[in-house]
């Protein structure tokens, strides 16, 4: 009886502990991958958003690699992006002042932003790059590769 | 002022040895002086004495180096007790200031023997001329000399256990700074209590070594492009960097339950949060926007004995389809889309991998792969031929299974010049020109399935068989 009382109780801690768990996708992916068909070329990135199941996870805060990382983000894709996922916190112009406060900021939007289900869509040329369990699908069917 | 520290080593992958402690050292920005006679650099052996700059350096080293047992400040070494009680008295100036109140013990052990208890108190006492005048204490001793006897190989002979006790070839002495705190994440890692793994999962201790060649360090981001079941990413992690995956099945990312297998392993070892992310797709139609994205990209790429290589494609160009695309209809199954994949031959992948490197590396930063080999017809041009400008070779080290072996290969980025993405055109690989280097682990998968048989042999039981 007291053993099975102890197997539901690990159980259930353990189911709550793998809640918190999932795949990604998080923004500063998003911000790194552009539809890659053959001949899409051109309007290509950023990908859309389409039924996008978030979730806020916290992540390790790291000034040091959010500076180092600024200057590859291309800054209008990420406040896009963040916007259409309901976060208007970055403003529309990169700041030339990196303080703490933006630098919090944008920790947050880069790395604590995760869609777990949805899609990707390619602005151009409409491909849907599937997102099933946090894992983005960026496989190209046979008639799409170079 | 250089001090010099005894360094002891497990016996396990000794090319790799000195490769991992350059790689700590660049990590941490210092210096080590190697010894000059080759025979102390002999890497068969456990004992090295290396020179550095100061103690921090040794700690340092025994905290990040997965092949260190123990690092001490060097006192002596000698062919017998009497030559190292000899150079010890000499070395007095730097151990005097233990002598009037510091507790400590001794550790007195041997590589290929075991000493008896009673020669130990021998040992232990024969260092009474220290004059060590503080307690002993075998809890928490404020110092610990160690000394260390070194027997020959007895691999494979019946003896009793004694046997030769004494008769070593050389004996070590000195105070011990640190226990190889990295080499418990041996057990830590091993894959057979990992909640996640693969038959092409990579053995706990390797994929360490691996982690240590990149220069996992925090901030830093670490790309793994045949990413399989996780292995590798798990321990850079644990190093402090972020680690992006991406496989061409997702079915090695995911595994049969949800979450995904390589999140639920990496909860397991507290790293989740630094997977950025894992996706699937062929890397040689990848998606990356731009380059100079990581610091360093690190694999073991399927090279064909348990899972082959593919990329997208057909084996047999299918004529062009007349009439319109295909419509999309979702599988009853559901069960997403996989489309058809085609064999992505060792040589052609090696060369790809290093352009891919040095387009997606940011400067200095490293590629560390494995490149299985066929041990009779290896040459290092087979390494050389793969690089290309702005990129170097900084370690290769062999794994050696007999006939065949793998070789860990790590290239630095030189340039800073800026590259165009590579195109995978199998058209443009070195192999199918004529007058370039064959490299020994061309079509490695087939050689591997021949049993390694020189090519006349093979022709010769392909013509009994016609």
């Amino acid at each position: 009886m007291l053993l099975e009382a102890c197997s539901l109780c690990y159980s259930v801690l353990y189911s709550s502990i793998l809640a918190v768990l999932a795949g990604m996708v998080r923004l500063i992916t998003h911000n790194l991958l552009a539809c890659h068909a053959k001949g899409c070329t051109s309007n290509n990135f950023p990908l859309q958003f389409q039924d996008a199941a978030i979730e806020l996870r916290d992540a390790e805060f790291n000034a040091d690699f959010l500076r180092g990382f600024l200057p590859r983000i291309e800054w209008p894709a990420l406040v896009g992006a963040a916007r259409q996922l309901g976060d208007a916190s970055l403003p529309a112009e990169q700041p030339e002042m990196l303080d703490d406060e933006f630098l919090q900021k944008l920790h947050h939007v880069l790395l604590e932003i995760h869609v777990e289900e949805g899609a990707m869509v390619c602005p151009n040329c409409k491909h849907v790059y599937p997102i099933s369990n946090g894992i983005p699908n960026m496989l190209l069917a046979e008639h799409e590769i170079g | 002022m250089l001090t010099q520290y005894l360094f002891v080593f497990a016996q396990v992958h000794d090319e790799f040895r000195v490769p991992e402690l350059l790689s700590i050292s660049e990590l941490y920005g210092f210096e080590i002086k190697f010894p000059e006679n080759p025979e102390d650099k002999d890497t068969s052996r456990p004992f090295m004495i290396l020179e550095l700059e100061s103690e921090e350096h040794a700690r340092l080293l025994a905290s990040r180096c997965i092949l260190i047992k123990y690092v001490c400040e060097f006192y002596a070494r000698g062919k017998s007790y009497d030559e190292i009680h000899e150079r010890n008295r000499l070395r007095k100036p730097q151990w005097e200031k233990y002598i009037e109140d510091t507790s400590f013990k001794f550790l007195v052990t041997a590589f290929n023997h075991t000493i008896p208890q009673w020669r130990q108190k021998d040992v232990v006492e024969s260092f009474s001329y220290m004059d060590f005048r503080g307690k002993i204490d075998m809890k928490n001793p404020d110092i610990t000399l160690a000394c260390f006897e070194e027997y020959p190989d007895k691999h494979g002979t019946t003896r009793e256990k004694t046997e030769g006790d004494g008769e070593f070839d050389e004996v070590w002495f000195g105070r011990l700074i640190e226990v190889g705190l990295a080499r418990p994440l041996v057990k830590k890692f091993d894959v057979k209590k990992r909640v996640y793994f693969g038959n092409t999962s990579m053995e706990a201790e390797m994929s360490l070594l691996m982690a240590n060649q990149t220069l996992a360090s925090p901030g830093k981001l670490v790309y793994d492009p045949f990413v399989g079941t996780g292995s590798i990413a798990y321990t850079t992690a644990h190093f402090g960097a972020f680690v992006f995956g991406s496989d061409i099945d997702g079915r090695q990312i995911r595994g049969k339950v949800k979450p995904p297998g390589i999140i639920r392993a990496a909860a397991q070892y507290g790293v989740a949060n630094r997977i950025m992310d894992l996706c699937t797709f062929d890397v040689t139609q990848n998606p990356w926007r731009c380059g100079e994205l990581f610091d360093a990209i690190v694999t073991d790429p399927p090279y064909g004995v348990r899972a082959g290589a593919k990329r997208l494609g057909r084996k047999n160009k299918r004529p062009p389809r007349e009439g319109p695309l295909p419509v999309h209809v979702e599988r009853p199954d559901d069960q997403p889309y996989v489309p058809p994949t085609k064999p992505y031959e060792l040589s052609e992948l090696a060369r790809d991998l290093v352009l891919l490197a040095r387009y997606m590396l940011k400067p200095r930063g490293r590629l560390v792969f494995f490149l299985p080999t066929v041990t009779e017809e290896y040459e290092e041009l087979d390494v050389q031929a793969m690089l290309c400008e702005g990129m170097e070779i900084v370690a290769n080290s062999l794994q050696n299974f007999g006939s065949w072996g793998r070789r860990l290969i790590t290239i630095r980025k030189t340039t800073t010049k800026k590259f165009s993405p590579p195109t995978f055109d199998p058209a443009h690989a070195v192999t199918d020109n004529v007058d370039a280097h064959v490299p020994a682990h061309k079509d490695f998968r087939e050689k591997y399935f021949q049993g390694f048989k020189k090519n006349d042999a093979i022709a010769d039981s392909e013509a009994r068989e016609d």
